[in-house]
């Protein structure tokens, strides 16, 4: 069926040109759409931590109404700017990660054993899958005492920039001061603007 | 940095669903306010590992301080949650940088074709432009380049007469094969072929190829296949050289035969170690079991592909003194080799695809032979009437080896290839049932699970080389077809390699990726000039920095590869944290381990060197007034052509400097023997450079 070649979304400022791109590598037809089922790897590869639930969230938020199943960048990229403005998905800090893992080690020995872990990540909270759970193993387990020791586990975890947020924060740091500086009859429409998603 | 007022981004237990936590609220947004509280410090020595019942005091309070509004259930969840979301970002940046890593090594091995493509396209304007202002007869001009057509043409006649030609000196030590080949044979060839210890005999692997080119020539242009006797058939696509993987799928899928038929979809040889090794199996294959073997040609069965994509090499390197008469057997195998094969009537396997303008009863009905190389540009009017080759019909063969599928409608030019189309579902469904067939397997692409399903099941692509780009980078597959539904079904696999132990997802990633950046690192090299000049324009107060986009802007623009710069940027350039500009200058440092898999990219002498065949043709085309020398001016005319075809066009400077080189004795002029020989340093120091790098890989 043909469709009004839509012309290519163009980004305002650095945020947006950080959302577009991480948003183009998932975007195999070049048509700024990709599979709902992407969406979590590209929020997470901007820097953000949301969970399952929160993606679902995101998803119901910008899918394409008419073809569910994909998501285009015209409802992905307000939203996104948004949300990073508002720093939603903003991951906690590796203390609160510390803090976590401490608290299912009751007796306080350092480590975890293999099989609570287990029986935690596969049943609590937003479960693993198998093979999720595998893979983390491969690195966290210390297979000698087949314990997880989390401490040292946190710091190989630990690759996070929170550069999406930063760039967020002077990106609307910009924009306040451009509407401060604006003469006061101006400000409605410049909010009209700012708003029209 | 966080507001309390909004959600700090805690997921909050109220049924599941994430609910804006609001200040006084003392579940979740108790996060946020800790982490105010902690002094920096204390999280350092935290991290460090140096923890005291005093340090974790306050995360202990704050575990203990809801019980009141949380029950250990939720408690228990949360920490759940915030131990799993942590994993899978983590998971998902993996994913990310092998998506990108991905789209690297494919712009640049597509990138690199379509170079071929444009170097082929410049002899082509050579040989026209040199015609058109030479005075010379026209067939003596053509009749240079169209004599490598020639030579092989002509059918080895002086195989010093009288010898039995099948039997061995006797003292070869490689296995001694039987003409015409068994069952027996095959497994002596695997068995040499694995334990690499003695090699074929020279006078065999002629033999093979020459009964091979026979029994080809018989074929029609598209192989007529059934499963009316076997009830099923193996389809497997490009093997580039990987013995491993052809070994693999023979030992789960059986050796071939009128029972269990194959067809082998292109692309047999170049990139890996051991395309004369898979290429003679699967011929010695065709011979032992007449009906139990189809290939199909690919658009790498080509020598002009082959002395850029390192198969040659393999030849010269295994057949030091017989290379030259081996290629010229292999290139008749490939001249005879069908273009595809129909299944049943219904199935259409062949190696690219199709585009809008495919006429299968054209294609049946061409002289498939006279496609030497499928790059040898259609030659001009005043060129002897066997040479002349129809434009429309060489579209055709080129669309069929080289298209791709695209997931939008249309058929576009295959700009990123330099040949064949882009052809979309639109196209496939029309072709299909104009044709009156069920889908198309094609191959040409590789995929991270060997195989892909596109079109809406209208086109499979099969793709059969595991750890094609790097190793880890991807599983091979081949597709069966079974029973008169022709149901699929689809095995994968990745050929072990022994010195690996089980990587975890991370190491892989890690090791495709620094190959990658290594292939990236030598294709920013050759745009270097350009580069340069461009950030030190955008570099307005000389300081060495520029902005992030401006940088992502330069690479774009300069390289072309469609690749996402701003993810790559931390791997080639350092950003100021403060001012988030970057030190372009970076981008040239090279990357420090050097093992790895060789690049690919070149220079355009080298790309003209590796099409020796053809030097000794070049020169009596720059030759013009047939001096037996070549001045500067014919040179630097013959190099400004070159410059509309390659990607980085020389100046000025460096072609005086290129032909000051060539020029040995300095006297001013290049004769036929310099030009030779400074190709031949060239490639010393290639060669050399190798070496260094097989020594390195092999520690």
């Amino acid at each position: 069926m043909a469709r009004k070649e839509e012309p290519k979304i163009q980004p305002n400022n650095d945020l947006e040109k950080k959302i577009i791109e991480a948003f183009e590598v998932f975007d195999h037809s070049g048509k700024q759409v990709v599979d709902v089922r992407e969406i979590g790897t590209i929020l997470r590869s901007l820097g953000c931590c949301p969970t399952e639930a929160e993606i679902q969230e995101v998803i119901l938020a910008t899918e394409n109404k008419e073809a569910t199943g994909n998501i285009p960048l015209l409802n992905f990229l307000p939203y996104m700017c948004k949300a990073m403005i508002e720093h939603r998905f903003y991951p906690a800090s590796a203390e609160m990660l510390l803090a976590a893992f401490r608290y299912f080690d009751k007796e306080q020995r350092g480590f975890l054993t293999k099989e609570k872990f287990a029986q935690l990540m596969l049943e609590e909270g937003e479960p693993f899958t198998q093979e999720e759970f595998d893979e983390m193993m491969q690195t966290a387990l210390d297979p000698v005492t087949d314990t997880i020791t989390y401490e040292y586990y946190i710091n190989q975890l630990m690759v996070a920039p929170r550069d999406v947020y930063n760039i967020a924060d002077e990106v609307e740091l910009e924009r306040k001061r451009i509407e401060a500086a604006a003469p006061k009859k101006r400000r409605a429409s410049s909010l009209l603007r700012a708003t029209q998603i | 940095m966080f507001s309390l007022a909004e959600g700090c981004g805690c997921v909050s237990f109220r049924g599941g669903r994430r609910a804006r936590s609001m200040g006084d609220d003392s579940s979740s947004c108790r996060s946020s306010e800790i982490e105010q509280e902690v002094p920096k410090k204390l999280s350092k020595r935290l991290l460090n590992g140096e923890c005291t019942m005093k340090a974790l005091a306050p995360f202990l309070k704050f575990w203990k301080r809801d019980t009141v509004s949380m029950t250990k259930a939720e408690r228990t969840m949360k920490a759940a949650i915030l131990i799993q979301q942590w994993y899978r970002r983590y998971l998902a940046r993996m994913e990310v940088r092998r998506r990108y890593t991905w789209t690297i090594f494919q712009s640049i091995e597509y990138a690199g074709e379509q170079d071929q493509v444009k170097l082929y396209n410049f002899f082509n304007a050579l040989l026209s432009h040199m015609r058109e202002t030479s005075g010379r007869p026209s067939s003596e001009r053509t009749s240079r380049t169209a004599s490598v057509m020639e030579q092989v043409f002509s059918e080895e006649s002086d195989e010093g007469g009288g010898v039995d030609e099948t039997a061995l000196p006797k003292h070869s030590r490689g296995p001694d094969l039987e003409f015409p080949l068994q069952r027996k044979d095959i497994d002596l060839l695997i068995e040499a072929f694995r334990k690499k210890k003695h090699r074929l005999h020279p006078k065999q692997v002629a033999q093979i190829l020459k009964e091979a080119s026979q029994m080809l020539k018989r074929l029609p242009n598209i192989n007529v296949a059934t499963t009316s006797i076997s009830s099923q058939i193996t389809i497997c696509g490009d093997l580039h050289g990987k013995l491993d993987d052809l070994l693999v799928i023979f030992h789960k899928n059986g050796l071939p035969s009128p029972e269990n038929p194959y067809i082998f979809n292109g692309d047999f040889v170049d990139r890996g170690k051991k395309g004369l090794e898979v290429f003679l199996l699967l011929l010695a294959c065709m011979l032992a079991f007449p009906g139990g073997v189809y290939l199909n040609r690919g658009n790498h069965e080509d020598l002009i592909m082959n002395s850029r994509y390192g198969f040659i090499r393999e030849v010269h390197q295994k057949y030091r003194h017989n290379a030259e008469r081996l290629l010229k057997l292999i290139e008749n195998v490939y001249r005879w080799l069908p273009l595809g094969t129909i299944i049943n009537n219904r199935v259409f396997v062949v190696h690219g695809g199709i585009s809008d303008t495919t006429d299968l009863d054209m294609v049946r009905s061409l002289e498939r032979d006279k496609y030497v190389s499928l790059l040898r540009p259609p030659v001009n009017e005043g060129a002897s009437p066997a040479e002349v080759i129809d434009k429309v019909e060489w579209k055709q063969v080129f669309d069929i080896l080289w298209s791709d599928p695209q997931s939008i409608s249309g058929c576009v030019a295959n700009a990123l290839r330099g040949a064949g189309t882009y052809f979309g579902p639109d196209v496939t469904a029309t072709f299909l049932s104009k044709n009156k067939l069920s889908f198309i397997v094609r191959s040409h692409e590789c995929k991270p699970g060997g195989y892909e399903i596109l079109h809406n099941g209208n086109v499979i692509t099969i793709f059969s080389a595991s750890n094609y780009y790097e190793l880890g980078s991807n599983k091979g597959a081949y597709l069966k077809l079974c029973g008169n539904s022709l149901d699929r079904q689809f095995v994968q696999y990745t050929a072990a390699v022994s010195r690996t132990r089980r990587l975890t997802f991370r190491q892989r990633v890690g090791l495709v990726e620094s190959s990658a950046m290594r292939e990236l690192h030598s294709h920013i090299m050759t745009a270097r000039r350009t580069l340069e000049a461009t950030f030190r324009s955008m570099d307005l107060d000389q300081s060495g920095f520029i902005s992030i986009s401006d940088w992502c802007y330069a690479m774009e623009e300069t390289t072309h590869l469609g690749l996402p710069w701003r993810m790559l940027k931390d791997k080639l350039v350092r950003t100021d944290p403060e001012t988030r500009r970057v030190r372009y200058m970076d981008t040239f440092d090279v990357p420090t381990n050097k093992v790895g898999r060789k690049s690919d990219t070149q220079t355009v002498v080298e790309t003209l060197y590796k099409n020796k065949r053809s030097l000794e043709a070049i020169f009596k085309i720059l030759d013009k007034d047939n001096s037996g020398y070549i001045t500067l001016e014919e040179f630097s005319e013959a190099c400004q052509l070159l410059g509309k075809y390659m990607p980085n066009p020389m100046t000025q400077e460096q072609l005086v400097d290129i032909c000051r080189l060539m020029d040995i004795n300095k006297d001013g002029l290049v004769d036929l023997n310099e030009f030779l020989e400074s190709f031949r340093l060239a490639e010393k120091s290639l060669h050399e450079e190798e070496h260094t790098l097989a020594e390195l890989q092999a520690t």
